[in-house]
């Protein structure tokens, strides 16, 4: 197994004499530094690895403020890891240190419904949340894919997106306070909690998205929403991307809101197809799924009338979903679409650009232009409503040379979401990835405002070092190597069919 | 670093004396403009002043400029007023990024054209422009449906003291690149920087949209109902609560004790089924419910409501949705009330000598979770009041991140929470 990156930093004494107060404070069996056992922590869902010199599991939020403390007296970095499927690499350990992780904090401590706000630890399952809301007849709207496997805490770090934040908008639109651990070894509460509206600066908002590099979550208050009564689902099929792009543009021009546009390409649905039998067709070029949230009187009129906009626009076919069955099936293709890449590739490398919803066409007509010119396959499965490219560019490890050329095209793609007026992520996250990535769309000056912001918090440069900005003149840079070929794409366990991108 | 110890001249332009009262805040004169036309323009005024130091207060409309405690110092009054344009506005993407000193009222007509909306509505929007909207948080009645301006800003250019432009977030409306600086320069009073340039997400303008009124002759139960429909699916657009004053004050002269107003969009059917929803909540709540006739600029006037032009103390306290019963106990009984039960916020406006009373009467009240700040008020009144209350959770966070982005403290220097 490939090391990857330089991980574990400490000198053998320092270590053992801050395993030993880590102990102090969380319990003997809860920190540990065995190489074996710490060798789980080294790597993430992205390809990079690095390994932590400890690993700490926190039962409290006063524990972790006690371990950040004890951490940033020892000079150690620091960097929580919570559901790990980070697609950017940000809870590897890039400079060692303290890995904090939350298994034992996953406890959803508050459903409020008088007051629309759940509160919940940072190690609690997305989905498992929307679960514990359902019979209330509510739920937390930030839906990423891999919702099975990853945790709020995570989800705040990252401020995470989904299918479904078209219209109800990402993870920082449902978020209204935070409990954080501060360097100082501090436990502050910020933000307006259960409250509309609070005075000062808006800290809540700021640290959503931090990926770790400001402060720990250690709780979280949540806005929660009535389900819809009824969701609307239809699939339509186009001859090429193009057309499908512009049907997406139409739609959002009728002053219909659905809830979901998702769009699939051809190399996709053939892929899908092989693995699923979703029911697309082989022969189409593109496929949109598209879902409006609505009260029983209106579903079907509004599902009408996009059929329409989708037929006016090109479609070649157009189903609706009659009934829930039918829904799932519609997808069913689309959530198996990450695991069906297998079908067709060993490896793929996921990437997460945006572009202005306009652009789709010409920017996706570009990237074929790469897949073309470089002879790596690249498919596109993603969510066309705001304009948030995936391409999977397929490889295999096992080939010389096909990490490095992988990286190159990401690289370009990335370059040219930015170039489009768009941005190099739209809801996975800068983490180790894409830190240099960002200055396609960030000055020099605008990176040194949020250092300065960051600096705030984390004077000393230890939460999370290595990730979110690019590593000249701020921090050493790692040496960067291929992930090893036996490692395939990792899955989060219990993952797989039903997990889309 | 008061006026004593300064070494240059104050940088910007001469002013009338005319012009000097119309920059008035709280009480205090500036001796020198600003107008820059752009973001580096802007940043170039800054730096001038950061090297005097002189004293910045930013003006947009000049509409929020009651609110907050008074300015410690004010030199220079750097003005929004030549940075107007549209730069960008693609519908179909459901993004434009403007200069800050549009007005509100500008840009809804721009997208009005073209059948969308920002579906926000601070107070006086022919005044109000959106960096002033931005900067004291005015997101208006639909707070409770659409969110507030944190929830539409997804990019921001700002000038800084350094002299140098900065950005944050960007033009698409997924973007999770770098840190979200949009959200410290919201509400923030200018404290931090100028927001020179904003991006903004829009959206289709509603196909339907209606009111309801219900007359009540007890505040709780208005109140309740309105708490009660905001947990629903078909939510109002907007609802608020008035006593029989600020009815009137919103042009409507029924004598009803209390009203609680809703205002509901969306598509047509959902529209006809949210009115019968409606209806149905306030009788179950022991309402009548009213006729359609109100007059249109009823909405308006209410939205305008909380920035009075006359010289009257605006109380402001935003509380959780299940305290709302207990702030609709504890609200005095002089003035004018509004409450907006689905977003847990309620306005009371009341002649100044009043204030202070019912400000530590509604702060006893609500508890901890919540605050009441002076939303408005002129500028002798504020002397004796506590505007902002005690300084928030993070409040040492809050002070540190002022030192690093102003660190000689020329924006807005007294105004913002805790002395900031
Ligand atoms: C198959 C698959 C599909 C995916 N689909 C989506 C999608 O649709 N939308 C989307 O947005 N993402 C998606 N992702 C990416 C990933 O799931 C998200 O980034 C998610 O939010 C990470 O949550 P996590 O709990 O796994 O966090 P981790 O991976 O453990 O951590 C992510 C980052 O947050 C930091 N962090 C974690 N916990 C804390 C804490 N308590 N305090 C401070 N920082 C913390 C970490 O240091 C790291 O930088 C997908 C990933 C996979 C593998």
């Amino acid at each position: 197994m490939g090391q990857g990156r330089l991980g574990t930093a400490m000198e053998t004494g320092a270590r053992d004499g801050l395993l030993r107060r880590l102990r102090e404070v969380v319990g003997e069996q809860y920190a540990f530094a065995d190489p074996y056992e710490i060798r789980l922590y080294q790597y993430d869902a992205s390809p990079e690895t690095a390994l932590p010199d400890i690993v700490v599991i926190p039962g409290s939020a006063p524990e972790v403020a006690d371990v950040v403390r004890l951490c940033a007296q020892a000079g150690a970095p620091i960097t929580a890891r919570s559901g790990a499927s980070s697609l950017a690499g940000g809870t590897v350990p890039v400079h060692g240190g303290v890995v904090i992780t939350f298994p034992r904090m996953d406890r959803i401590l508050e459903i409020d419904v008088d007051n629309l706000r759940a509160v919940v630890e940072p190690g609690v399952v997305n989905l498992a949340l929307s679960h514990a809301l359902k019979p209330y007849g509510y739920y937390y709207v930030p839906d990423p894919s891999s919702q099975g496997a990853c945790t709020i805490g995570g989800n705040v770090a990252t401020n995470a997106g989904g299918p479904h934040t078209l219209i109800y908008g990402v993870t920082v639109n449902h978020v209204t306070g935070l409990e954080v651990a501060l360097p100082s070894g501090d436990l502050v509460q910020v933000g307006s909690q259960k409250a509309a509206e609070t005075t000062g600066y808006d800290l809540t908002g700021l640290l959503v998205g931090s990926e770790g590099t400001m402060a720990i979550v250690t709780k979280i208050w949540v806005r929660i929403q009535p389900l819809p009564p009824v969701q609307k689902t239809l699939m339509a099929v186009y001859p090429d991307v193009e057309s499908a792009s512009n049907a997406v543009s139409a739609i959002v021009r009728t002053g219909i809101l659905p809830a979901a546009i998702e769009m699939m390409d051809k190399l996709s649905i053939q892929a899908i197809e092989a693995a699923s039998h979703a029911g697309y067709p082989l022969d189409a070029g593109a496929v949109l799924l598209l879902e409006v949230d609505a009260i029983p009187e209106l579903a079907e009129e509004l599902g009408q009338r996009m059929a329409q906009v989708c037929r006016e626009n090109g479609a070649t076919e157009v189903r609706i979903a009659k009934n829930d069955a039918e829904r799932q099936a519609l997808w069913k293709g689309r959530k198996g679409a990450f695991s069906a890449m297998g079908r067709l590739s060993p490896d793929f490398y996921v990437m997460d650009g945006v572009v202005p919803r306009t652009k789709l066409p010409e920017t996706l007509a570009k990237i074929d232009a790469i897949s073309v010119r470089t002879g790596y396959k690249i498919c596109n499965v993603f969510h066309a409503g705001d304009g948030n490219l995936h391409p999977l560019v397929l490889f295999d490890a096992f080939k010389a040379g096909q990490y490095e050329a992988v990286l190159t095209i990401g690289d370009e793609i990335l370059k040219l979401c930015a170039d489009a007026g768009g941005s190099v992520t739209g809801e996975h996250g800068i983490g180790l990835e894409k830190r240099e990535n960002i200055r396609y769309i960030f000055s020099d000056d605008d990176l040194e405002v949020m250092q300065r912001v960051r600096q705030v918090f984390d004077p000393h440069g230890l939460m999370n070092p290595g990730k979110l900005f690019p590593t000249d003149g701020l921090e050493p840079s790692p040496s960067v190597s291929a992930p090893s070929p036996a490692r395939r794409q990792p899955m989060p366990a219990g993952q797989g069919e039903d997990l889309w991108v | 670093m008061g006026v004593n110890t300064r070494t240059e001249p104050v940088p910007g332009h001469q002013i009338s004396v005319e012009v000097q009262r119309r920059l008035e805040v709280d009480g205090v004169l500036p001796a020198k403009v600003m107008r820059p036309t752009d973001a580096e323009d802007a940043a170039r005024g800054l730096r001038l002043c950061d090297l005097t130091p002189a004293a910045v207060v930013v003006w947009g409309g000049g509409t929020q400029m009651r609110l907050g405690t008074p300015p410690r110092r004010y030199d220079v009054a750097l003005s929004t007023e030549r940075m107007t344009q549209v730069l960008e506005y693609e519908p179909a993407d459901l993004t434009c990024r403007l200069q800050a000193g549009i007005t509100v009222a500008e840009l809804q007509r721009t997208l009005g054209e073209q059948g969308q909306r920002l579906p926000l509505d601070p107070p006086h929007p022919k005044r109000a422009t959106v960096g002033g909207m931005i900067a004291a948080n005015t997101s208006g009645l639909s707070r409770s449906r659409y969110g507030t301006v944190r929830d539409w800003v997804i990019g921001v250019a700002v000038a800084y003291p350094s002299g140098k432009v900065a950005r944050a977030g960007g033009k698409v409306v997924k973007n999770v690149a770098g840190y979200d600086l949009m959200k410290l320069h919201i509400g923030a009073l200018g404290t931090l920087g100028v927001v020179a340039e904003v991006n903004l997400k829009v959206q289709a303008q509603p196909q339907a949209s209606a009111t309801v009124l219900g007359h009540f002759e007890a505040s709780s139960p208005a109140i309740e109902a309105g708490v009660k429909l905001s947990r629903q699916y078909l939510a109002p657009a907007a609802a608020i609560v008035l006593d029989r004053n600020a009815l009137w004050a919103c042009g409507l002269t029924a004598d009803w004790s209390w009203t609680l107003a809703l205002k509901l969009e969306g598509y047509a059917r959902e529209v006809d089924a949210a009115r019968d929803l409606a209806a149905r909540s306030i009788r179950e709540a022991g309402g009548r419910v009213e006729g359609q006739d109100i007059p249109s600029s009823f909405w308006d006037a209410a939205r305008d409501w909380s920035v009075p032009d006359e010289p009257d103390a605006v109380l402001r306290a935003m509380v959780p949705l299940a305290a709302m019963p207990v702030l609709a106990n504890a609200m005095p009984r002089e003035g004018q009330a509004m409450v907006q039960p689905a977003a847990g916020v309620a306005e009371i406006r009341l002649p100044p000598a009043l204030a202070g009373s019912a400000l530590r009467r509604l702060r006893a009240a609500v508890g901890e979770n919540s605050q009441v700040i002076v939303a408005s008020a002129p500028p002798d009144a504020k002397t004796s009041l506590d505007v902002w209350g005690p300084p928030p959770p993070g409040f040492a966070i809050m002070r540190a991140l002022k030192d690093a982005l102003d660190p000689h403290g020329i924006l807005n220097p007294g105004r913002f929470v805790g002395g900031i």
